[in-house]
């Protein structure tokens, strides 16, 4: 580097001094009263608004979120070691707003829109304060496309519109954050010039880390971009280790990053993950504050908390543009426990969920999903014509293989179509595995499900069900080109195309028999 | 907080009833020599904080130092607290009274901090222009600061008019850690 001299600082120095101002400054203080555990009782400040930022000394940022008669009640975004009773606090006259726009896809943010990722500042003028109201009656429609997550099992049977809220609930180690995470990836066909010629338009996806590891989004961060799925993707940050407050916020910075793509026409997907944590925040800073504690010591808005988060996402009417915002919440169960006060509220407030299940798991069905229990209340809207013919019957495949589960157990004399339906189900559960970061596009999910229920691999061995399909689909690539690129245009299967498909699996299946 | 609300409560029935009675000057001085008294005299307020001491030896306590120096309403106010247990709040009663007094008369307590002593020109250019920006009565209260290195602070209730050379250098300091400047 080469050096500088001190006459060229004293020169760049002077010259920017000379534009500076001596103005007289106006601005609104108060006195710190009391202090600690991350909560500060002002004096003063008597114009302030609910959720405004201040500024206390050494840089450290609160927001007001009690207003008392003649105190106002601060939770500090830094640390409260840096702030002394007496301290003065200034006014900034902004409540909590983060920077918006497509300039802060493919970066690493904090709850306020700093930027973690150490690529520098970000350049938006855009500002919009993270609690915004939810949309009215009048400004919504129905969700009308899908979402692909690109897993077989979701988009089949519990396929998710854009505008929903779709609710990822298991315990520990379900595989909970690898459904999201796919989801993300998956959209990144939407982002394609052969998406936009059939009329799909790409999905923005904001990942929001709520008391996480820093070490685990720091994996995530880096599995998206080994996908390519950064450059549309926006990640925001509050780590375990960060104060309360900040993972209170982080998820309504998160759904206002979203708000700026539907409010613009765009779409947008925003995950959650996970909202136990920010609920467990919550708690902390409202014990903090002196509010009443009630069930499992939430205090009584508690579900007004995750509401009104869960209300932002939308499908906006094609008078407002047509935008979307879809939401993914994730929920962490304690053994399973679905009643507990967290999970049920926010199961009552979604239009859906997605069931993950340790036993699943550990049987070697991944993606954990129990389809049985897993529902989804507005997607079958969004599906497309093709998808909804095979998955009507797929669901009662399994529906029926479950419930004979039980007595196959036994092992008992069992009948002939006991036996089918059995040994159809095992097929269509093995089918149903899939790999993790791996999404399969629609067309190709649906080729591999209309095998699967119309009976092609019976014949075939369960353990050879996954090669089935790989080499099924492989066929259908290089010898029936025209299938595939049909059902992904007229996104239905006529009387004509569905001969064609069963021709083109007998074809297949003499070939596949030889091999096993 | 709760002490702020008994305060408040007191001193504004003490407002409404000397604006009925309209001797609200009379019962301002009385009350202002009141605080005056209480704060400088240690003892009488320890006097008054004391438990031990009952209410009617502290009422004909205050009844032989100011029955002869304020008026009759404002000796039955002193009663009234003290019979209602509120009597170590009295100070703060009073100064809440003059805050509430100031707001309803329009005048502002402006509080200006400088390094030196203003002159008496000064001092008369920054009443008027004061009065003029928040287009109210103002009383001026002096201070003097070194730390300010230059200029003045003028502090209306919570509104700082910042106007010191402290100020300024924060805001320098401010702008350039955010990389305002740049070499090359």
């Amino acid at each position: 580097m080469a050096e500088v001299r001190p006459d060229e600082i004293s020169a760049i120095l002077r010259k920017q001094l000379s534009g500076f101002e001596s103005e007289v400054d106006i601005y609104d203080v108060g006195t710190v009263l009391q202090i600690g555990d991350g909560i500060a009782r002002v004096y003063g400040l008597s114009k302030v608004m609910a959720t405004e930022l201040v500024e206390f000394p050494n840089d450290v940022i609160g927001m007001v979120l009690n207003l008392d008669e003649d105190s106002v009640g601060c939770v500090l975004f830094g640390e409260s070691s840096l702030v002394k009773e007496g301290d003065t606090v200034k006014r900034t006259k902004r409540v909590a707003s983060i920077p918006v726009g497509k300039e802060l896809l493919g970066r690493v943010v904090n709850p306020l829109g700093k930027p973690i990722d150490g690529k520098g500042a970000i350049n938006t003028d855009k500002f919009l304060p993270i609690e915004r109201k939810a949309l009215g009656v009048i400004q919504r429609q129905p969700v009308k496309e899908p979402v692909q997550t690109g897993i077989a099992a979701i988009d089949a049977m519990i396929p998710i519109g854009r505008g929903q809220r779709e609710l990822i609930i298991g315990d520990r180690q379900t595989g909970k954050t690898a459904v999201a995470i796919d989801a993300i990836i998956n959209q990144k066909y939407t982002h394609t010039e052969e998406a936009k010629s059939l009329g799909i338009k790409p999905v923005y996806c904001v990942y929001v880390a709520i008391g996480q590891k820093s070490s685990t989004v720091a994996q995530v961060v880096a599995k998206l971009q080994e996908h390519g799925a950064m450059e549309f993707t926006t990640v925001v940050v509050a780590s375990a280790w960060e104060p309360a407050p900040l993972q209170y916020i982080a998820p309504y910075s998160g759904a206002t990053l979203g708000e700026y793509f539907r409010d613009n026409g765009m779409h947008s997907l925003v995950i959650y993950d996970d909202l136990s944590k920010q609920a467990a925040a919550y708690r902390e800073l409202s014990l903090l504050l002196r509010r009443p504690p009630g069930r499992e010591a939430y205090p009584g808005d508690v579900f007004y908390l995750h509401s009104r988060l869960l209300e932002r996402a939308s499908k906006l009417s094609d008078e407002l543009g047509g935008g979307s915002l879809t939401a993914l919440p994730i929920i962490e169960t304690q053994q399973g426990d679905v009643s507990a006060y967290i999970p049920t509220n926010v199961i009552s407030i979604t239009d859906g969920q997605i069931y993950l299940e340790s036993s699943l798991f550990n049987s070697g069905v991944r993606p954990a999903i129990n389809v049985g229990i897993s529902v989804s209340r507005v997607g079958g809207n969004a599906q497309i014509k093709a998808m909804k013919k095979v998955a009507g019957s797929l669901k009662l495949d399994l529906a029926q293989y479950r419930e004979l589960e039980a007595f196959a157990k036994f092992g008992s004399d069992l009948d002939q179509s006991t036996l089918r339906t059995l040994n159809k189900g095992a097929r269509l559960v093995e089918l149903l595995k899939q790999g993790q970061y791996a999404p399969i596009l629609v067309e190709r999910q649906i080729i591999s499900i209309y095998l699967g229920t119309k009976g092609y691999m019976d014949s075939i061995p369960v353990s050879d069900v996954k090669r089935f399909e790989k080499e099924a689909l492989e066929f259908f690539d290089v010898k029936h080109k025209d299938i595939l690129e049909t059902l992904k245009k007229e996104k239905d299967i006529s009387k004509q195309l569905e001969e064609k498909i069963n021709n083109a699996a007998n074809d297949f299946l003499k070939v596949f028999k030889k091999t096993v | 907080m709760a002490d702020f609300r008994i305060l408040h409560r007191y001193a504004t029935s003490l407002l409404e009833t000397s604006l009925e009675k309209n001797n609200l000057e009379v019962v301002s001085s009385d009350i202002q020599l009141l605080v005056q008294t209480l704060e400088q005299s240690r003892e009488l307020q320890s006097m008054l904080d004391s438990p031990v001491i009952r209410p009617e030896l502290k009422l004909n306590i205050l009844k032989e130092i100011f029955s002869k120096k304020i008026s009759k309403e404002s000796m039955d106010f002193i009663e009234f607290v003290i019979l209602k247990n509120r009597e170590r709040f009295l100070a703060s009663i009073g100064k809440r009274f003059l805050e509430l007094r100031d707001d309803h008369l329009g005048i502002a307590n402006v509080f200006v901090t400088s390094v030196s002593e203003f002159s008496n020109e000064q001092k008369s250019v920054l009443q008027s222009r004061l009065e003029k920006i928040l287009d109210k009565k103002v009383r001026l209260n002096f201070k003097t600061d070194s730390n300010l290195v230059g200029g003045f602070i003028a502090k209306v209730n919570d509104t700082l008019y910042d106007a010191s050379i402290k100020h300024q250098l924060e805001l320098l300091k401010k702008q350039f850690l955010t990389g305002e400047i740049s070499l090359n």
